[in-house]
């Protein structure tokens, strides 16, 4: 059913649909709105399962990662400065092989405060052992929240959706809602291991040798390198179901393109827009979106960039002291390109600042023309959404 | 494509008048897109929605910053040179207000609509609430979504006051002014 719906609204359906055992959150802008829908459902009992009100984004996840242990499906949301107050539960989550499925609606962290999208809040967590996915809109959000559950499942990782306050949380689109059936079809009850047995005690994170805390690692990282498969594998059989698939990474107009501009999220969407007015004009250009960022999807991006003689990647994050995270990464992917394409950082939408098309216009004009590519980000400034490259 | 700026003040129900006009043109079969700012939260601060609606999938997911439609619920938010800034020659800006034309200033190659949505609202039964009156005028105004779009989209959207809603958008259809100003 095709219903008139902001991405918190499309989230929470995804949810719904999947019928999660537990669901414990904390109310944080710009995520409310998701734990508020889902608390609706649970007071009709629309939602089924249990909902748990906690205290704060670490029980929240502590609840989650628990439940998920006793072999439910669970799920949470959270944003910004939650997120930051679960990072110690994350580890957890992933290090106990829990298949917890996360929102994470981006949002620039204190200080100063702000409300609105900026992805260092979950790109900060790289290192955690979640996956992450980056969702351009509100079908896509709602899409991958339904094939986290399954991802997260079939491997034992928890799963962190990605989607941008304001410009996804609170946009109204039309969204395609699938039908309960097709869903339960599609996606069947969680089979995990149930690793509490009140028959038989025990403890389930215990200490351990260096070594076989290694070699643990060494197991979780081997299930992060067939993640790659994995996510590739839902993605292709949502697509047969529903309809719908994205990719780990999806190239446009890439072929025989003299530039590459590679993004993420929201700013994919209206880079379209972007894209085919300069091509329209004559200009050899291609679009790169990575929707995948944890596993790194190496060589799906080498596939589309390893022969282009110039990539720019334009994101709304920032590694203070360094550049933009997601620049950085495509770097250390393509190091061993024989071509070796020239890359260029660019920085625009921090804070949640606008990027529009005639921002985006500028960055690809100018990566196209320029003779020097610069090892630090160039900051897009407000003039370059005014107007275009040569305003 | 369609960009409509909405300008009220918090209170006045900006963002349900944005989100329902929006469930309207989703009604007839159209792509709306649509979003709110409203930082302050608070009674009376300036509050602004907006739409952008096509008929094909609308993938821009930016600001609108030159809108080619302007809804005012708040007539002390007007200003009639900023108006003429902002639109282009047949755009259309419709203005909750009980002040005449004249009275509102230079508007000159602009299609306006003038509406006393407070008297309208009594008159229907909806005491001072103004959102819904103002869509019924705007969907004259701008020749659609049909009115039977925004009527159901009212019905599905706000489940209270429901004859009273539809009857004060139905009155505002009737009693905007519409004048296309040379």
């Amino acid at each position: 059913m095709r219903k008139f719906i902001t991405g918190n609204h499309a989230v929470a359906e995804a949810v719904k649909l999947c019928r999660p055992d537990v669901v414990a959150a904390y109310p944080i802008t710009p995520q409310t709105p998701i734990y508020e829908q889902l608390s609706d459902w649970d007071s009709t009992g629309e939602l089924g399962g249990t909902m748990v009100k906690v205290e704060s984004e670490h029980s929240a996840m502590a609840t989650c990662l628990s439940a998920s242990l006793t072999g439910v499906r669970t799920f949470t949301a959270t944003s910004s400065q939650g997120l930051a107050f679960m990072h110690e539960m994350l580890h957890f989550a992933a290090g106990a092989r829990t298949a917890v499925v996360m929102a994470v609606v981006n949002r620039s962290l204190a200080a100063p405060y702000g409300f609105w999208s900026d992805q260092t809040d979950s790109l900060s967590q790289r290192d955690t052992g979640w996956l992450q996915l980056y969702c351009e809109n509100n079908q896509e959000s709602l899409d991958t929240t339904i094939q986290a559950f399954k991802i997260a499942e079939e491997l034992m990782l928890p799963v962190m959706v990605m989607l941008e306050a304001n410009f996804i949380s609170h946009f109204m689109e039309p969204t395609e809602v699938p039908e309960p059936a097709q869903v339960d079809e599609w996606l069947q009850p969680p089979k995990l291991p149930r690793r509490f047995d009140l028959a038989n005690p025990g403890f389930s994170n215990g200490v351990v040798t260096a070594k076989q805390y290694r070699d643990f690692r060494r197991l979780s990282s081997d299930a992060m390198e067939h993640a790659l498969s994995v996510v590739e594998r839902v993605d292709k059989d949502f697509g047969r179901t529903f309809g719908r698939s994205y990719g780990l990474v999806e190239a446009v107009d890439c072929e025989g393109a003299e530039l590459i501009l590679v993004t993420t999220a929201t700013i994919t969407s209206t880079a379209r827009v972007a894209l085919a007015n300069l091509r329209s004009r004559g200009m050899k250009v291609g679009l790169c979106k990575l929707r995948l960022f944890r596993p790194f999807p190496v060589a799906a991006l080498r596939s589309v960039l390893d022969n282009a003689p110039r990539v720019a990647v334009l994101e709304r994050n920032i590694s203070l002291g360094r550049e933009g995270i997601f620049c950085s990464e495509i770097k250390a992917a393509l190091v061993n390109s024989p071509g070796h394409p020239k890359i260029q950082g660019y920085l625009a939408g921090i804070g949640g600042t606008d990027v529009n098309q005639h921002s985006i216009e500028w960055v690809l004009q100018d990566a196209f023309s320029r003779e020097v590519f610069m090892d630090q980000p160039i900051w897009v400034d407000d003039a370059a959404a005014e107007g275009g490259y040569n305003a | 494509m369609l960009e409509i700026k909405i300008s009220g003040r918090g209170g006045q129900g900006v963002v349900v008048a944005a989100s329902t006009l929006g469930l309207s043109y989703f009604n007839a079969g159209m792509y709306p897109q649509c979003y709110s700012v409203y930082g302050g939260e608070r009674r009376g601060a300036p509050v602004v929605g907006f739409l952008r609606v096509d008929l094909e999938k609308v993938l821009l997911k930016c600001e609108i910053r030159r809108p080619n439609s302007l809804i005012y619920l708040d007539d002390s938010l007007f200003d009639a040179a900023d108006v003429r800034n902002l639109l282009k020659p047949g755009d259309t800006i419709l203005i909750n207000t009980t002040r005449s034309l004249e009275q509102l200033g230079d508007l000159h190659g602009l299609r306006v609509g003038l509406i006393d949505a407070a008297y309208v609202s009594e008159q229907a039964g909806l005491g001072r609430i103004i959102n819904t009156t103002v869509l019924g005028a705007y969907c004259r105004l701008a020749g659609q979504p049909e009115l039977n779009c925004l009527l159901d989209a009212l019905a599905e959207a706000i489940p209270v006051k429901r004859r009273a809603n539809r009857e004060a958008a139905q009155r505002a259809f009737d009693a905007v002014k519409i004048t296309e100003v040379a």
